[in-house]
């Protein structure tokens, strides 16, 4: 079973480093330090805290972006232009497929969020900011939400379009960017409408914000990346949630691909 | 059930629904055939017949809405069966980044052959189907007979007991189909079952054992092809050189046509088809008092084709099949 996923997620892998619009990102990303290091420079003391965290924005958005579109497209692809035929007809069942594809977009997302932390990393230092623990915790955060939202992509990939696809998956990302909004909503709203969507969003979209901790507070606990306020057990806990959100999209996914037609 | 059936379809059915509207449409209506191992088995079909969606639900590439089917033994979908057979898809469409060595690497992982075997058997399947001089290019460099040999490696690969083939000669030049047409027969006398598609009836005549005609979703003939077409000639067909005597060529050959059932008349020649209860003797003796010469006299008996084409057309005349989707 491992050689079948290794040898999907492998040729995934050299498929994704094919597609040039992903050095696009990758130089877009580092534009985006160099206008935090211009933007820094126009603050009065917080030269360091708008390098981070526009460093750690651009790895969040453009790193999710990224995983958008790899998740709605690679998947996609293989059966539009039908060269699944030639791979689930060999001895491989549909879900080892989903998997593979996943792993081998794991595999590309990983490689691209270290060259966007390298990147980051440089410039930080290049500007003579300190670096701490904490950036490395919320780069590994920004990196379990990079996979979360794939899984997301694939998982709408696996009945969708990659129009509606992308659609449903950038709708998912920024309302999973906003739950502390959506718990508010869900408990003080006055129409009791909006309180039971609210509530119902909430069980269906992983809570994206859990990694996002750019001086914020989640559950009355600090936790930013700009003082050495979060833990590694709270990076655990927050991997932990996303590794159920992307288990639980992958299954869903598999479930539905084992039952599509490929005609 | 016996042990040297290698595909049995039972009343096999596939209707597909639209997405929205649900409108049924139904490939296939109660498909049932049997190919034994160690035979060529040739599915024939027009365009629409279900050839290819029989194929893709042997393959599990689709579901199955009615009756069953199995392949080596193992009901359809079967990954044990999978591990022991060669799909060649139509048209086939393979990752245009690889090269033939890459694609048949990937195949032979996912078949889980151990490294130096794939090598071993990429590199001798290469050289089988010809590609010996492409094994650097990418296949996006390839023209589609090249892709066709590369698929045809692919489905190799495992070196299958079974191998299924869509439409192989599709798209392939005279050579090119020659070369598929010796491998097939190749893989027979190396004891593989080969089940293959095509609507080029003269390739599936030449190197089928038994052959199945499907039209509009159903099988309308299983046998071997001889047993399929009718052995009372359909007629006779005489070849005669006419002298070249513009009056008497003329009289000469409105004197013959009268008395065959069809006639073809080109510069010097005269092909009269007699019909099959007209005394061919009397015929020659009278074409010979005309002054014409007998350069031929063939029976000619019932092909394939015309099976084939009399099935199409007497499903035509009844109710005409749902479109399939492409």
């Amino acid at each position: 079973m491992m050689g079948r996923l290794w040898a999907i997620g492998l040729n995934t892998f050299r498929e994704a480093a094919r597609i040039r619009v992903l050095y696009g990102i990758l130089m877009l990303v580092i534009g985006v330090n160099l206008l935090a290091i211009v933007l820094g420079e126009m603050s009065i003391h917080e030269q360091a805290r708008v390098a981070r965290d526009a460093g750690l924005a651009g790895i969040s958005l453009f790193g999710s972006l990224t995983a958008i579109f790899l998740g709605v497209f690679l998947l996609y692809s293989e059966v539009q232009r039908r060269t699944i035929y030639a791979i689930v007809t060999k001895p491989i069942a549909r879900w080892e497929f989903v998997v593979g594809k996943y792993l081998g977009m794991v595999l590309v997302l990983s490689v691209l969020v270290a060259l966007f932390s390298a990147a980051m990393l440089a410039l930080l230092t290049w500007q003579g900011v300190a670096l701490s623990s904490a950036i490395g915790k919320a780069v590994v955060l920004a990196w379990c939400e990079v996979l979360t939202v794939a899984a997301i992509a694939v998982f709408f990939s696996a009945f969708s379009s990659p129009f509606l696809s992308g659609i449903f998956a950038l709708a998912l990302f920024a309302i999973g960017r906003v739950t502390p909004d959506l718990r508010a909503a869900a408990s003080t709203a006055d129409a009791s409408w909006i309180r039971t969507v609210s509530s119902a969003t909430l069980e269906i979209v992983p809570d994206l914000h859990l990694f996002a901790i750019s001086g914020r507070s989640v559950d009355g606990v600090a936790a930013s990346v700009h003082g050495d306020y979060v833990s590694w057990g709270y990076v655990a806990a927050a991997a932990g949630h996303g590794l159920f959100w992307i288990a639980a999209l992958l299954v869903l996914a598999c479930v539905i691909f084992q039952r599509r037609d490929f005609v | 059930m016996t042990t040297d059936v290698v595909i049995r379809a039972t009343d096999l059915a596939k209707t597909y629904r639209t997405p929205f509207r649900r409108k049924k449409v139904e490939a296939l209506r109660g498909v049932s055939f049997e190919v034994r191992k160690g035979e060529v088995f040739g599915f024939l079909g027009p365009n629409g017949a279900g050839k290819t969606t029989t194929i893709r639900c042997l393959m599990s590439l689709c579901a199955i809405t009615g009756g069953s089917a199995s392949i080596l033994g193992q009901p359809v979908p079967s990954r044990a069966a999978r591990q022991r057979l060669g799909f060649l898809p139509e048209q086939p469409y393979f990752y245009d980044y690889l090269t033939v060595n890459e694609l048949l690497d990937l195949g032979g992982r996912l078949f889980g052959i151990a490294a130096a075997e794939r090598r071993r058997r990429a590199d001798t399947l290469i050289e089988r189907v010809g590609l010996g001089n492409a094994r650097g290019q990418s296949l996006k460099k390839f023209s589609k007979g090249m892709l066709q040999r590369a698929g045809l490696a692919m489905a190799l690969i495992n070196d299958p007991d079974l191998v299924v083939l869509d439409e192989p000669m599709s798209g392939l030049d005279p050579v090119g189909r020659k070369e598929v047409r010796d491998l097939i027969l190749e893989l027979r006398d190396a004891g593989k079952t080969v089940f293959f598609s095509s609507h080029i009836l003269s390739d599936v005549e030449q190197i089928s054992d038994r052959v199945a005609i499907v039209v509009g979703g159903k099988i309308e003939d299983v046998g071997r092809p001889r047993d399929l077409v009718g052995r009372a000639p359909l007629g006779t067909e005489v070849v005669l050189a006419i002298v070249d005597d513009a009056d008497g060529a003329k009289d000469a050959t409105a004197a013959i046509a009268a008395r065959a059932e069809k006639v073809r008349a080109t510069p010097g020649e005269l092909l009269a088809v007699i019909g099959p209860g007209a005394d061919v003797d009397d015929f020659l003796v009278f074409a010979h008092r005309h002054g014409a010469k007998i350069i031929s006299v063939m029976p000619r008996y019932e092909t394939l084709e015309d099976l084939f084409l009399r099935r199409v057309a007497a499903s035509h005349r009844g109710s005409a099949p749902e479109a399939v989707p492409p």
